[in-house]
């Protein structure tokens, strides 16, 4: 078999970064391929920066940012960069906010021009706000009422953290998004969205000298911002295990477990994404192939494990097969996870993982929207961009008994939340 | 200029056609072996065989196990795809370049000798069933197999590609190896590799793999068009949901149809980006939903025009009404000479995003086989969308959007909503498990 070649991942000396006075971070990377521009604008805030009362503010100020500033009136954002050959959204994590641009390469001047519009001087009215609350509203009852999933990840969370902010959901709680109020959005607008917290990445058919000094023209005399109050740590350790029923009208029960896992700077966090990938990720994956190949207990399962800040939560979900039952499913699962737990993965299961991986980054850095996004994030969770490309070293280093050891320390059963879906009411 | 990498292709003599492109950037390649056998050949009674045979096929073949093929592809950092639509099914995987002889092996096996191990078979056979019932408890996807239906009545794409429940429980592994032996075969098969690749190797490797494939017992008979349908409104009940599903179709325009351009430009307009009519009128201005659109989804022998979006159950017939508004809006005045623009502009700046990883040069490839366009329908993008005038695309709105008639179908509470919905229509209301 041929050795796998390995070059770099991707050119991280390439990079032209800098830092305005304003505390603005600039990263660009030129890039062949296709005659497009992917830009990213990270603002260092999401839900874990909130409080409860105004819990789902940075979501609903992103739909905000849409809505005029300036120079750029309502409704002008969008129209003047779809005419360009562009097109644009945003997505609110539990950690950061971004927004991205994807384009022509010739429109990238406008680009700049409308984001730094909005950075610099956002129009929050109360027509727009009330309009977004609505919409907002709407997403509420699409992504979390009207889905099973999203009633049991909101339930899951509010289990597995009792203090940190990661409790409450994304999109805030119906309660909180009806109660936000102007002045709260301008004094958030004050303090998240100053240059001081953000960071803008480019890459793709771009002249980064040339794109650097429009963006020092374009972003330079934006004030700083106040600082960015810290955000709450006091999580308690857990002592024993957690468990919740949600009922709703559904054809079969399912099942949601979640473990308090690492941080994203946490050496372990790779060796999760290699358990992840050992678990459920392929046909040939333990928990597949025991639960939904061979035992036939679940329809489906899947293992999340998404890199945060602050500690975040690995989660396995299984939706119960008709027939059987939620707790034949659950001792299956635990079952499975012990053994990996006591006697580990074999060293094939791992190699197996880490070209899964490898194939995911290489996808994942085969556009300019990848490798952009793949900087940002690696900036906002692990603070520093250049980890975007060293992905792969991380996932080298990890060995079986790294993945025995971290399954045993992560997935203790005294430490799980459980929440079980009850079909109830009509279907 | 917009191109495609330079291809190599070659006609076997057992008819399959071997398409290869080198192109630049990351080591990997993407595999795609497209069959023209989908889910307009289901046999009645049989709804969701074609979507069957591809699941199953991967779970055994002469050669290897189920497990094996399993093993095989994923301890190479691969995962294999496999799918029906109306028209064809397609197995596919993209994994780094150096292993592409062990992967394009499997691949081949997979669709060419599947054996359709009894106990393989009847396990996804349960599975399928299984997860169709699970589909009862996402609104989204019954309003979408309902629309299915409804759009197109008795018309051979007129059911869910995934099949009926009913229909599933009662097949065999007779039924999947029957239609693979009759419908599979290199006549209507493109093997189509993209990526860091030698075009004369992997051509000479895809020739010894598929040069011993057996003809099919049958050729694809060609689908007839849709009958339009009357207005009607289907409201499938489910009691307890706070917001209702909406859609609006009509039969319209295959994909080989010359009004494909127009088409495409009506429908940004009217509901394709983000400052469409659509997006304006529901979103922006009424705050109605946090999403509305249009589509023409557009197949070998037919196609849909459709209007998509959600809202609280209460303001259900506002939403109806006002997309309605918007839709006879475009038929009687066209575009506006700015909308015409943004459209052309948006839709040719972004072209080349469609076509940015192997993965998706693999897909176009596979497109212009089965719909049988030469490269120039990818090369001359941009100048066709940017001859469209505003009155083909007027002339597109008033032959296929939905005036008097196309079908409404709603999901949400029935004793809410139906009252609410009978203006525009005859009103059915059934259990949302009519679309099992």
């Amino acid at each position: 078999m041929p050795a796998a070649p390995e070059g770099p991942l991707l050119p991280l000396d390439a990079v032209v970064a800098r830092t305005l006075p304003n505390g603005l971070r600039i990263r660009l990377l030129p890039e062949r391929g296709a005659e497009t521009v992917s830009y990213y604008t990270f603002f260092q805030v999401g839900s874990r920066n909130e409080r409860l009362g105004a819990t789902g503010i940075s979501h609903l100020f992103e739909h905000m940012m849409f809505n005029g500033a300036a120079k750029y009136g309502p409704k002008e954002f969008d129209r003047v960069l779809e005419a360009r050959g562009g097109t644009s959204n945003a997505y609110t994590s539990n950690d950061l906010t971004a927004y991205y641009e994807e384009f022509a390469s010739d429109a990238l001047p406008v680009v700049v021009d409308l984001e730094s519009d909005r950075m610099r001087a956002l129009a929050l009215t109360p027509e727009t706000l009330e309009q977004e609350r609505a919409v907002v509203k709407e997403e509420r009852r699409l992504r979390t009422e009207n889905s099973i999933y999203g009633l049991l990840e909101e339930q899951l969370e509010s289990l597995v953290f009792l203090a940190h902010p990661y409790r409450w959901p994304i999109i805030g709680w119906m309660d909180d998004i009806e109660r936000i109020a102007r002045e709260d959005c301008q004094a958030f607008f004050r303090t998240y969205y100053a240059p001081t917290n953000a960071a803008i990445y480019a890459v793709g058919d771009l002249d980064p000298d040339a794109t650097l000094a429009l963006l020092e023209r374009s972003y330079g005399d934006i004030p700083k911002g106040p600082p960015v109050p810290p955000v709450a740590q006091g999580e308690p350790p857990q002592r024993g295990e957690r468990r919740a029923t949600v009922r709703h009208p559904a054809q079969a029960p399912a099942v949601l477990v979640g473990w308090r896992a690492p941080a994203a700077r946490s050496p372990d966090a790779p060796v999760l994404d290699v358990l992840q990938a050992c678990l459920a990720v392929g046909e040939s994956s333990r928990l597949r192939r025991r639960l939904v190949q061979d035992l036939e207990l679940a329809v489906s399962i899947h293992v999340g494990w998404g890199w945060r800040i602050d500690p975040g939560v690995f989660t396995v979900f299984a939706e119960v097969a008709p027939g059987a039952r939620p707790e034949r499913v659950e001792r299956a699962l635990f079952a499975e996870l012990a053994r990996v737990a006591e006697r580990g993965v074999s060293p094939a299961e791992v190699r197996r993982a880490k070209r899964l991986l490898r194939s995911a980054v290489l996808h994942e850095l085969s556009t300019h929207d990848g490798i952009a996004h793949a900087l940002g994030q690696s900036e906002a969770l692990l603070g520093d961009w250049r980890e975007a490309g060293r992905a792969l070293e991380h996932y080298a280093a990890v060995t079986p008994g790294a993945v025995r050891r971290a399954a045993a320390e992560h997935l203790d059963p005294t430490r799980r939340s459980v929440v079980w879906l009850e079909p109830g009411g009509a279907p | 200029m917009i191109g495609l990498p330079p291809a190599e292709e070659e006609r076997l003599a057992n008819g399959a056609r071997v398409v290869v492109a080198r192109r630049p950037g990351v080591p990997l390649a993407a595999v795609r072996l497209l069959v023209r056998a989908g889910a307009a050949l289901d046999p009645a009674g049989r709804h969701g065989l074609a979507h069957l045979v591809a699941q199953a096929a991967r779970r055994g073949t002469r050669r290897r196990s189920g497990r094996r093929i399993d093993e095989e592809i994923e301890g190479l950092g691969a995962e294999l795809g496999a799918g029906a639509d109306e028209d064809a099914t397609s197995f596919g995987l993209s994994a780094p370049a150096e292993w592409l002889p062990r992967l394009l092996d499997v691949v081949v096996d997979v669709a060419t000798a599947p054996t359709f191990p009894q106990a393989e078979l009847e396990r996804i056979r349960r599975r399928e069933v299984a997860s169709l019932a699970h589909d009862l408890d996402e609104p989204g996807t019954i309003a979408d197999r309902a629309m299915i239906m409804a759009a197109y009545g008795d018309h051979p794409y007129g059911h869910p590609v995934e099949g009926r429940a009913r229909h599933l429980a009662a097949m065999r592994r007779p039924d999947a190896a029957a239609f693979h032996r009759r419908w599979y075969g290199p006549g209507v098969a493109t093997l189509v590799i993209v990526g860091a690749v030698d075009p004369a190797k992997a051509l000479r490797l895809a020739s010894r793999r598929l040069g011993g494939w057996r003809p099919a017992a049958e050729t694809p008979p060609e689908v007839p068009a849709p009958t339009p349908r009357e207005r009607e409104v289907w409201v499938l009940d489910k009691p307890d949901a706070t917001q209702a599903q909406v859609r609006i179709a009509t039969p319209a325009i295959p994909r080989n149809s010359p009004e494909y351009f127009p088409a495409v430009v009506a429908n940004t307009i009217l509901g394709g980006g983000f400052t469409s009519r659509l997006m304006q009128a529901i979103r922006v201005n009424r705050g109605l939903s946090y999403g509305a659109r249009s589509r023409f989804s557009m197949s070998r022998s037919a196609g849909l025009f459709f209007v998509s979006s959600f809202t609280k159950v209460e303001s259900t017939a506002e939403l109806v009404e006002v997309a309605l508004d918007e839709v006879r809006r475009f038929r009687d005045d066209g575009p506006t000479g700015e909308e015409l623009e943004r459209a052309k502009g948006y839709l040719c700046g972004l072209f080349p995003l469609s076509l940015e990883t192997h993965g998706q040069v693999a897909d176009k490839l596979c497109d212009l086989a089965l719909y049988g366009f030469g490269v120039e329908e990818v090369t001359g993008y941009r100048d066709r969308v940017r001859a469209v005038t505003a009155e083909a695309c007027r002339e597109v709105g008033r032959r296929h959007f939905p005036d008097g008639r196309g079908v409404v179908v709603v999901v949400g509470p029935a004793k809410a909503l139906a009252p609410t919905l009978e203006r525009f229509g005859p009103v059915t209301v059934s259990p949302a498990r009519r679309i099992l």
